[in-house]
């Protein structure tokens, strides 16, 4: 059985691939010099989205199983690391793992419900849930500020300030890469493989003593750490947050960017955040014209391409493969 | 009060379950939750206003025009964007449908703006009828009185007739049903017809009552949606009871523990009821051959 696991080429290794990864690396590295600060602010955005997109794919796109509620655990790591970083003068790196751990044990909390519940019995569940943590932050005003919001100061690392887009940028970006490469090792990893199994069949996963429960907890809790480093970095990057921002639309866009970008893939995780932060972006300057052009694109992409966008790349590699 | 408070919870809680119905038939048959069913209706009920203000028509054939409209749409949706679907993964479809949603806010948008339109109702000024000493506005009784005809047509529909049944086979099994002569994609638009029509039943019903806007339906499809998987999605009957509880149980919550917590509250509950009863309070658990 190892043998003919190991006989089959591992993916991701072809040269074109690792070439073009470096290509934009460089790219990304390059950028602030070449571009406005609005573009470089752009361009955080979409990292941190992509963030949230590779978590979420862990959980929805590896594990077959459906959330509403991100937009709760990226509201925890957004208020979490804003206020230990600003009421408890605890160091920005440091309070932004404080919020993801929170929201970590929340997100396996979330799990037990998932543990029964399949399909739109759970979306409605998280989504339940992804409201209630919400209205928590609302009405906690004595410590969020409720819908007055909250105001942030530019972060800190060690003696760095990080008030200019571009040094906020490059942090973002290392804990893109950070988060990119955890990624990829779940997926092609031991767990990555069982929960691919639980997404499949649940029985046959426990037939082949896979604890489906277990990787479900895994699941919901890698997922919600992700969310949760993106808000607390989306927190330093917008300086303010309110938590009318933190809704049930935000956890559906969530969800969009990876079923446009592709499911169960890392470039689909990032190519689908780029997607939503850039197309409404082209079209700003029309009223409602952002919302129509995103909204049939959405319908075009899914009716033409179901497996998302990244297909359409893996689909003209094979195609060069042959020639 | 507190029967005041049931009342309107029961007013409320019936468009739930009208939405929730338009959901659920479209979900039995075709798999897909349908996201844009909230806006489709939205967009029917602006037509009806159209035919209000603009061609000055009778409130009574405007409506029934505007319910034509509201399956036309459902069918024309279900045959340029489901149909090519069927087979890919649901997901797939499910996204589709809110980029429907998305579209048909911005579409509404453009032609009739974001700003509120006051729908008129003939029954909202008619003085409250007393049943038992509680005061019933008669909105709120035809609210009630729509979602169960609709309740009884409905089921008189899937039961009594060769459409309604072929539906259910659909729902069931599609190779089975093909088997059995019943035309798949038949049902299928069918199912998206009733949808539309159910769905812009209560546009119109609740239009009246919070102003005409295009963000009307948002909140109204996340109540239809989590008081269908309260009551349980197979049958509409537990889609029925789930809408009503949700409405009575909000408004309950709001009046008596926090105005602004209510949805919070109502969500943990029926997170609590789902961990118990996963399939929702009436559903039946389907078994499944592994």
């Amino acid at each position: 059985m190892s043998a003919t696991l190991a006989a089959i080429p591992a993916r991701g290794t072809d040269r074109p691939a690792w070439a073009m990864t470096l290509i934009l690396l460089a790219a990304m590295l390059a950028a602030p010099f070449l571009v406005g600060s609005y573009i470089v602010y752009l361009l955080s955005l979409t990292l941190i989205f992509s963030i949230v997109a590779l978590g979420l794919n862990v959980l929805t796109g590896l594990s077959g199983q459906i959330s509403l509620g991100h937009a709760g655990f990226f509201a925890i790591g957004a208020y979490g690391t804003g206020l230990l970083t600003q009421k408890a003068g605890v160091p920005f790196p440091i309070s932004l793992l404080a919020g993801a751990v929170i929201a970590t044990a929340i997100g396996a909390i979330a799990a037990l419900p998932a543990l029964r519940l399949k399909n739109l019995y759970l979306a409605i569940a998280t989504l339940g849930l992804g409201t209630v943590i919400q209205k928590t932050l609302f009405e906690w005003q004595g410590m969020t500020g409720g819908g007055a919001g909250l105001e942030l100061a530019p972060a800190t690392i060690g003696p760095l300030a990080l008030r200019e887009a571009a040094p906020l940028y490059y942090v973002i970006l290392a804990v893109t890469c950070a988060g990119i490469w955890c990624a990829r090792n779940i997926g092609r990893g031991r767990t990555g493989r069982a929960m691919q199994m639980l997404r499949e069949s649940e029985v046959a996963a426990g037939t082949l003593a896979i604890p489906v429960a277990r990787y479900k907890v895994i699941a919901f809790a890698v997922s919600a750490f992700y969310a949760a480093i993106a808000g607390g970095l989306y927190a330093y990057l917008v300086r303010y947050i309110n938590p009318e921002g933190f809704n049930t639309g935000l956890s559906i866009s969530f969800l969009s960017m990876i079923v446009i970008g592709g499911l169960g893939s890392v470039p689909g995780s990032i190519i689908g955040a780029a997607f939503y932060v850039a197309l409404p972006e082209l079209f700003r300057a029309i009223k409602d014209a952002p919302g129509l052009v995103f909204g049939l694109t959405l319908i075009i992409v899914m009716v033409f391409l179901p497996d998302g966008l990244w297909s359409l790349v893996s689909r003209i590699r094979e195609r060069s493969w042959q020639r | 009060m507190i029967a005041t408070l049931i009342v309107s919870g029961l007013a409320a809680g019936s468009l739930y379950a009208l939405i929730g119905i338009a959901i659920a038939i479209v979900l039995r048959v075709t798999d897909v939750p349908n996201f844009a069913q909230g806006e489709m209706a939205m967009v029917s009920t602006f037509v009806a206003y159209e035919l209000l203000h603009s061609y000055d028509l009778p409130w009574w054939s405007a409506i029934l025009l505007s319910m034509v409209f509201a399956v036309a749409q459902g069918l024309v949706v279900q045959a340029v964007i489901i149909r090519p679907l069927i087979g890919a993964p649901v997901l797939s479809a499910v996204i589709a449908t809110l980029g429907i949603n998305i579209v048909l806010h911005s579409v509404a948008g453009i032609i009739w703006g974001h700003e509120t339109h006051i729908f008129d109702s003939p029954l909202g000024d008619a003085p409250p009828v007393f049943i038992g000493g509680v005061p019933i506005p008669l909105d709120s009784a035809a609210n009630i009185a729509a979602a169960v005809l609709v309740i009884i047509a409905f089921t008189l529909f899937l039961n009594r007739t060769w459409a309604g049944m072929a539906l259910r086979a659909t729902s069931q099994n599609h190779t089975v049903a093909k088997l059995m002569g019943v035309s798949v994609s038949r049902s299928f638009a069918f199912a998206w017809g009733l949808g539309g029509l159910a769905g812009g039943l209560a546009g119109v019903l609740i239009a009246p009552a919070v102003f005409l806007d295009t963000n009307m339906m948002g909140a109204l499809l996340i109540k239809g949606f989590a008081g269908g998987v309260l009551g349980g999605l197979s049958s509409l009957t537990g889609v029925f009871l789930g809408g009503l509880a949700l409405g009575v149980a909000e408004n309950l919550v709001g009046a008596y523990v926090s105005g602004s917590f209510s949805d919070a509250l109502t969500f943990a509950v029926i997170i609590a009821v789902l961990v118990l009863r996963p399939e929702g309070v009436f559903g039946v658990v389907r078994a499944r051959k592994v």
